[in-house]
C-alpha cells in the first residue's frame, strides 16, 4: 500500500504536480511517527503509514502555518479517513480550496490512542476509541487511492457514541464536575489543544485577546474553565473528531471529551456530522428561510 | 555524610510522619481517569499535595507529568490588587503564603533543576531576586529517589547528570536491593527532616550497594549525545542561520508543551485581571514558543516563523544559560520529547549540532 502511495507522490513530485508532500516519517523512538514535509521526489521513501501514524496532518493547511506553507502552490497530503474529514471541513468553512490540495488517501485499521501505548500491533487495548464505529476508514474524498476503493455506506447521520463520553454523562452533575474541577487543575494552558486542532484557524485567538481579555490568561480555576469551554463552543457543529487535542494535552487532559459530547447535541439537533461533504454548511453559521423555529425569521 | 537505610514499604510511614509535623507534602499521585481500563486512558501521574501516605507513588513510575517547578514558581502569582478611585489608583498588599514544603520522591533530573531555576530568579550577581520563588525555595525540602527504569526519551547522560545524582538534593533515597533504601543526608534541611522520620531510619547505609545500584541503571540509558562541542557551535554566530534550524523545526506546531513541562523553563508574563475598577496584576506562565511572545507593539516579528522561536529555545538551554547564570539549561529529564505531539525531538538538534561542530568540512560538501 504504501508503496503506490510513495510511488504517486514521487510521480506527483517529479511532474511539478505538487511543491510538497506533506505525511508521516519515522520517529526518533521506535513507538512514534513524525510528520514531514517531502520536497524533493528522493525522499518519497522516507514516507510511511501504519496505526503509529496518529497525528492529524491538516493542520499544517491551517492557514496559522503561512509561513511553512509560503510558495506551496499545490500541496499533496496523506490523509487518514478521520484527517480527509478535517480537509472538507477546512474547504467547507473557506479556509482552503479544493484545488489546492491533492489528497493522497490511505485505507486505514484505525491508529493508536497514544504512542505509549503502541507494543508492536493494533488491537482493542491500545486502538484510540475514536476508531471505534468509524465510517471512513475507507476515505471518502480522495485524489488517490491504493487500489479499487470500496463503497461504503455513509448515509447515517449518526456517529457512533463514545463509552468515555457516556461514562462521563451517567455521572451526577456534581461529580462530573468535580471530576473536571480535578482533571483541570493540571491544565497549565500550553495551549497544545489549540495548536494541534485543524479547526482553530482565528488570526488571534479570543484568549489572546487582551483589549479586552475575555478570558483571563492565567492557568486558575475561572482562567482555565473559561478556556475549555470557549473552545469546546467554538468547535461546535466543526470538530471532526481526529481526537488530537486529548492526545497531545501533555497533562493528560481528556479535552475532547466535550467536543464529542458537543457532537452528540448537533447530531441530535440536526443530525449533521462534519466533514463529510465539501458544499456543507455546519448547521451554526447557516440558515433556512423555512426553519421550523420562528425566532430566526 | 550521614547515611541510613529505610524500608521501602515505610515510605507512606515518612509521609504520615512529615505531615503530622505540620508540613505540607507533595509526592507523585496518579490522577483518576473516565475509563481507567479503556484504550485511551494513561497513566497520570503528577506531583500533587498529599493528605496522607496512603496511594503515594514514590519511586513508582519514572516521572511525574509536571515536575516540582509550579512549587517554586506559581503558575499564577497575584503581584498586587489595585483599584482605581477617580484619578486615584490605589495598590493594596497580596498576601502570600509560604508554607513549609517536603517534596519527596523527586528524580535526580529534576532536582538538578532547581539550581538552574535558582539562578534565574535569585541571582546573586546581578542583585535582583524574586522574593516568591526565594521565599518557597527557602522553605522547601527536596527528598530525591534515584532511578531505576529510564525511559528511551530519557538523556540526563548525555547533559552531565546520571540517573542516581544526588545534586540538589536534600536527603537522598536509592534502592539497595531487598526492598530496601540507602538514604544520604546531603543538606541541614535534610538533616531536619531525617530527624522527623528517625523513627524509620535504621543504622547505616550501604554506599557500595548503592553505587553499584547507580552504575547498573545509568547503562540502561540509551538516548546518548554528546553535549559538549554544542556551546561552542552556538556561539558562532554564523550558525545563527544554518540551514538546520529550518528543516528540523519546521514541523514545530507552536504549542508551549515542551517549555512549560519543562524543569528548567521559566518564562513569565506579567498580566492585568481587572473587573470593573479594581483587579490584580498578575504573573503567569509564558512560552517562547507562543507567537506573540516576541511581537511588538509596532507589528514586527523577529521571529516571525515557528522553526525560529524553537531555536531560541534550543540557543536558551545550550548556550543562554551556561553562558549567562554558569547553570545547565537543560537537565535530561526527556519531559519535551514526550509531550511533543508532532515528535520534535530536542536530542535530534543535539546529535545533529555535535555532528557539525566535529565534521565542519564534511558540512560543507553538503
Amino acid at each position: 500500500m504504501i508503496e503506490q502511495i510513495r510511488n504517486q507522490a514521487r510521480q506527483l513530485l517529479e511532474n511539478g504536480d505538487v511543491d510538497v508532500v506533506i505525511g508521516y516519517a519515522e520517529g526518533s523512538d521506535p513507538s512514534r511517527t513524525t510528520p514531514i514535509f517531502i520536497r524533493k521526489a528522493e525522499d518519497v521513501e522516507k514516507l510511511i503509514y501504519d496505526p503509529r501514524c496518529i497525528n492529524s496532518l491538516p493542520l499544517y493547511l491551517n492557514k496559522r502555518h503561512e509561513y511553512t506553507r509560503k510558495g506551496w502552490k499545490k500541496t499533496a497530503i496523506i490523509g487518514k479517513g478521520c484527517d480527509i474529514r478535517a480537509i472538507v471541513q477546512l474547504i467547507a468553512e473557506n479556509q482552503l480550496k479544493r484545488d489546492e490540495i491533492y489528497i493522497l488517501g490511505v485505507p486505514c485499521e484505525g491508529v493508536v490512542s497514544h504512542p505509549e501505548k503502541w507494543d508492536g500491533s493494533l488491537h482493542d487495548g491500545n486502538r484510540a476509541s475514536k476508531c471505534i464505529g468509524c465510517d471512513v476508514m475507507i476515505p471518502h474524498e480522495t485524489d488517490f487511492f491504493p487500489g479499487e476503493k470500496p463503497d461504503v455506506d455513509r448515509s447515517s447521520p449518526y456517529e457512533a457514541t463514545s463509552k468515555n463520553v457516556a461514562t462521563l454523562m451517567e455521572l451526577e452533575l456534581d461529580k462530573r464536575f468535580a471530576f473536571w474541577r480535578t482533571d483541570f487543575d493540571r491544565c497549565f494552558k500550553c495551549y497544545a489543544c489549540r495548536e494541534v486542532c485543524p479547526h482553530c484557524s482565528c488570526n488571534t485567538c479570543i484568549t489572546d485577546e487582551t483589549m479586552p481579555s475575555w478570558i483571563d490568561p492565567a492557568a486558575h480555576k475561572k482562567g482555565v474553565f473559561s478556556w475549555h469551554l470557549t473552545r469546546a463552543m467554538h468547535l461546535v457543529g466543526r470538530c471532526t473528531g481526529c481526537g488530537e487535542c486529548t492526545r497531545a494535552c501533555p497533562m493528560g487532559i481528556q479535552v475532547d471529551l466535550f467536543n464529542q459530547r458537543m457532537k452528540e447535541v448537533v447530531q441530535e439537533s440536526y443530525s449533521y456530522k462534519p466533514g463529510y461533504s465539501l458544499e456543507d454548511k455546519h448547521p451554526l453559521i447557516t440558515y433556512k428561510v423555512d426553519d421550523r423555529e420562528d425566532f430566526i425569521k | 555524610m550521614k547515611t541510613a537505610t529505610l524500608n521501602k514499604s515505610d515510605i507512606g510511614k515518612c509521609i504520615d510522619l512529615l505531615l503530622q509535623a505540620d508540613l505540607r507534602v507533595i509526592a507523585p499521585r496518579l490522577q483518576p481517569q473516565v475509563d481507567e481500563d479503556g484504550p485511551d486512558a494513561l497513566e497520570v501521574l503528577t506531583f500533587t499535595e498529599v493528605k496522607s501516605g496512603e496511594g503515594h507513588q514514590v519511586g513508582k513510575g519514572l516521572l511525574p507529568l509536571n515536575g516540582v517547578k509550579e512549587f517554586l514558581f506559581a503558575k499564577h502569582e497575584p503581584l498586587f490588587a489595585y483599584e482605581k478611585r477617580g484619578k486615584k489608583i490605589e495598590i493594596i498588599p497580596v498576601h502570600h503564603e509560604y508554607p513549609q514544603t517536603v517534596i519527596i520522591g523527586v528524580r535526580p533530573c529534576d532536582a538538578a533543576s532547581i539550581a538552574s531555576l535558582e539562578s534565574v530568579f535569585s541571582d546573586a550577581n546581578a542583585g535582583f531576586e524574586d522574593p516568591f520563588f526565594t521565599e518557597r525555595r527557602s522553605r522547601t525540602t527536596f527528598i530525591t529517589y534515584s532511578c531505576t527504569a529510564p525511559d528511551s526519551s530519557c538523556f540526563c547522560t548525555s547533559v552531565e547528570l546520571s540517573p542516581d545524582s544526588a545534586k540538589g538534593s536534600d536527603l537522598h533515597l536509592t534502592e539497595i536491593g531487598d526492598g530496601r533504601l540507602h538514604v544520604e543526608v546531603i543538606t541541614k534541611a535534610g538533616e531536619a527532616v531525617a530527624k522527623q522520620l528517625q523513627e524509620l531510619l535504621k543504622g547505616e547505609g550501604d554506599q557500595a550497594t548503592r553505587e553499584k545500584a547507580g552504575a547498573e541503571v545509568t547503562e540502561k540509558l540509551t538516548r546518548i549525545r554528546d553535549s559538549a562541542p554544542i556551546m561552542d557551535w552556538l556561539m558562532d554566530t554564523a550558525n545563527f542561520d544554518d540551514e538546520m534550524w529550518q528543516r528540523l523545526g519546521e514541523k514545530c506546531i507552536g504549542c508551549g508543551a515542551c517549555t512549560f513541562v519543562c524543569p528548567t523553563c521559566h518564562c513569565f508574563d506579567i498580566v492585568d485581571e481587572n473587573k470593573g475598577s479594581k483587579g490584580y496584576r498578575v504573573k503567569i506562565w509564558d512560552s517562547c514558543q507562543f507567537d506573540h511572545f516576541t511581537l511588538h507593539a509596532s507589528g514586527h516579528n523577529p521571529r516571525d516563523w515557528q522553526y525560529k522561536r524553537y531555536r531560541n529555545r534550543f540557543n536558551c538551554k545550550f548556550k543562554i544559560y551556561p553562558e549567562k547564570f554558569e547553570t545547565p539549561g537543560c537537565v535530561g529529564c526527556g519531559r519535551c520529547i514526550r509531550a511533543c505531539p508532532v515528535n520534535l525531538d530536542i536530542t535530534e538538534y543535539m546529535a545533529e549540532v555535535a555532528h557539525k561542530a566535529t565534521n565542519p568540512n564534511a558540512i560543507k560538501a553538503e
